[in-house]
């Protein structure tokens, strides 16, 4: 026993203790008593909710519902509008961020002088809060001061300024612009660690065999890749799918609801409306969607892996 | 053929400096947009003909986001709020991902992957009946209550990150530390950890950048001065006072001051700890 921890004596006991075999079952107590009460009992919690009626603004209205917030949504043509957003957004902005991450991923991972700069540069981003990125692009695509107006007016793009956010037509794409600004360093991140892990080796093969630019990336880089590529997409998609931060600081869902999302309808309902029972059904049905998305995702994954 | 390889590497990387330099404009051009803006005046920002570079510089705009909001009290929010979260998954999340790392038992693959996929449920389905909960037990608009929040979904990223830093500890030093007559305890806290120490940094710097940056949770779980965040405060001056464009950029950018500085200081090895999971699959 060494005499730093034998000489207080709740350090002995706790030492002693770990010399037990349920140590790691008491390391892991106070975290999973966490996340329990933290995250597990409100989700069971949530979807109960879902079943009765619960609004703040009317307390004398409670009690068991059944489906019935379930089948208002069957005939509530703002779910099928944001379930289509949703839809429209993710994938836009998805695709757009792979493509993004894996020229960013290629360019940095050649390694040439300067590279790591370009990174922090290009990760930075990511790390950004959503409410400055929302506002920093409002200020970027305003209709009366936006720059980005301005420098497309110029180059001849553009008769006039343009109202992004208020064009029913070009909200949603604008939204997706500022996303994919937002989340594609993140595929750039896990891309390029994947870029590394390639052996040079399988390069330098395939250069000996006489395979070009396009052969390696299509019979080498991509194939090795899959992996990363698939674990991201999830990822991301999770995250988007359940993040209506930027659409609500950017639009608030609208013009009209040209930007509505799932997340965002089912938030908004909670807590503009104080709809709690509504919302609660909102998210169990998002959340519904989401699992069987990431489990046939997977499944697929895998089968075209082998 | 030798000359002509030369001459196709020097191609790519030329191509390879144009794509990264455009990729950088695209991420810092906005970022920059802002900060001039915040030096400008009111009137040279809404103007006729557009002023890329300030004509006149002023700090008007922060002494008016100081002095003029409640935004030093956000400030001070934000920070009390983000250093609880940090606190919280330092303590529990470290020993977690030590168990997970050193110790096989019964469950523990299972319950890794319940400490992933709980990340998957909706912000908003947890939510509503967290603010419900939280109601009830008087949590509601309290800096603990934010933060006891935040480690809802901050807490198994912290665990799976740091998990990843602990793995790469050599464990040779711990079971000399072992042989040596170390405690199971012992041998955690006076080797593992200090080895660990750039992850356990890397992972808290990491949740703590999550925490300050938090929006939606602290718009539903903060309703008052005494814990609203600055993210919400901020959100609020502008659709309630029609904040200013130089001001609101003023804001912006001392809000994100702690978090480039925190992101420079240790992204190669957050860089790391986040990418590792993704690869090994």
């Amino acid at each position: 026993m060494t005499s730093s921890a034998s000489r207080y004596l709740p350090f002995r006991a706790l030492g002693e203790l770990s010399e037990t075999r349920y140590w790691m079952y008491l390391l892991l107590l106070p975290s999973l008593v966490l996340i329990l009460l933290v995250i597990a009992y409100p989700t069971l919690y949530g979807m109960a909710i879902s079943f009765r009626e619960m609004r703040l603004t009317r307390p004398g209205l409670d009690g068991w519902v059944g489906f019935k917030h379930y089948a208002a949504m069957w005939s509530d043509p703002v779910f099928w509008i944001a379930l289509k957003n949703t839809v429209v957004w993710v994938t836009a902005a998805v695709v757009l961020e792979l493509a993004l991450g894996l020229l960013t991923a290629t360019a940095l991972n050649r390694d040439l002088p300067g590279t790591k700069i370009f990174a922090v540069l290009i990760l930075l981003p990511y790390f950004l809060p959503n409410v400055v990125a929302g506002h920093m692009w409002a200020l970027l695509l305003d209709p009366r001061l936006g720059v980005i107006n301005d420098i497309l007016v110029r180059v001849g793009i553009l008769q006039t300024y343009k109202a992004w956010f208020a064009d029913p037509n070009a909200a949603l794409a604008a939204t997706i612009l500022v996303e994919a600004w937002h989340g594609f360093p993140f595929f750039a991140l896990l891309l390029l660690a994947g870029l590394k892990s390639i052996p040079e080796d399988l390069y330098k093969a395939a250069a000996v065999d006489g395979a070009g630019v396009a052969a390696q990336l299509r019979l080498i880089t991509l194939p090795m890749l899959k992996t990363v590529i698939a674990a991201a997409v999830i990822l991301r998609v999770i995250s988007l799918v359940n993040s209506p931060d930027l659409l609500l600081i950017l639009t608030g869902g609208g013009p009209g609801d040209a930007t509505q999302v799932l997340s965002l309808y089912a938030f908004q309902t909670a807590y503009k409306e104080f709809n709690f029972g509504y919302a609660a059904a909102l998210s169990v049905v998002m959340f519904v969607i989401l699992m069987v998305f990431a489990v046939a995702y997977i499944r697929i994954s895998r089968i075209t892996k082998e | 053929m030798i000359e002509s390889k030369r001459h196709r590497r020097m191609i790519a990387n030329i191509a390879t400096y144009v794509v990264l330099v455009s990729l950088s404009v695209f991420c810092i051009g906005p970022m920059v947009w802002m900060f001039l803006t915040s030096l400008k005046y009111e009137a040279d920002i809404v103007t006729q003909t557009m002023q890329y570079m300030p004509s006149r510089i002023t700090f008007d705009n922060y002494v008016a986001i100081w002095t003029q909001s409640g935004f030093p009290l956000l400030i001070g929010n934000s920070l009390v709020v983000t250093l609880l979260t940090v606190t919280i998954c330092v303590v529990t999340g470290t020993l977690a991902a030590y168990a997970f790392s050193r110790f096989a038992f019964r469950g523990r693959d299972r319950l890794m992957l319940g400490y992933l996929v709980v990340r998957m449920f909706p912000a908003v389905m947890v939510i509503i009946p967290l603010y419900v909960v939280m109601r009830g037990v008087g949590l509601v608009d309290s800096r603990f209550g934010l933060a006891l929040a935040y480690t809802s979904f901050l807490l198994p990223l912290f665990v799976w990150m740091l998990k990843g830093f602990f793995d790469s500890a050599p464990r040779e030093l711990e079971n000399a530390a072992r042989i040596d007559g170390s405690t199971r305890l012992g041998a955690m806290v006076r080797i593992v950890v200090p080895l660990a120490r750039n992850g356990l940094v890397a992972s808290s710097v990491f949740i703590a950048i999550a925490a300050w940056n938090e929006f939606l949770f602290a718009l539903m779980l903060t309703t008052g001065q005494g814990s609203r965040t600055w993210p919400v405060g901020l959100q609020l001056m502008v659709g309630e006072f029609q904040l200013p464009w130089g001001v609101l950029a003023a804001g912006g950018i001392l809000s994100i001051i702690p978090v480039i500085v925190l992101f420079a200081i240790v992204q190669r090895t957050m860089v790391q700890g986040l990418t590792a999971g993704a690869v090994k699959g």
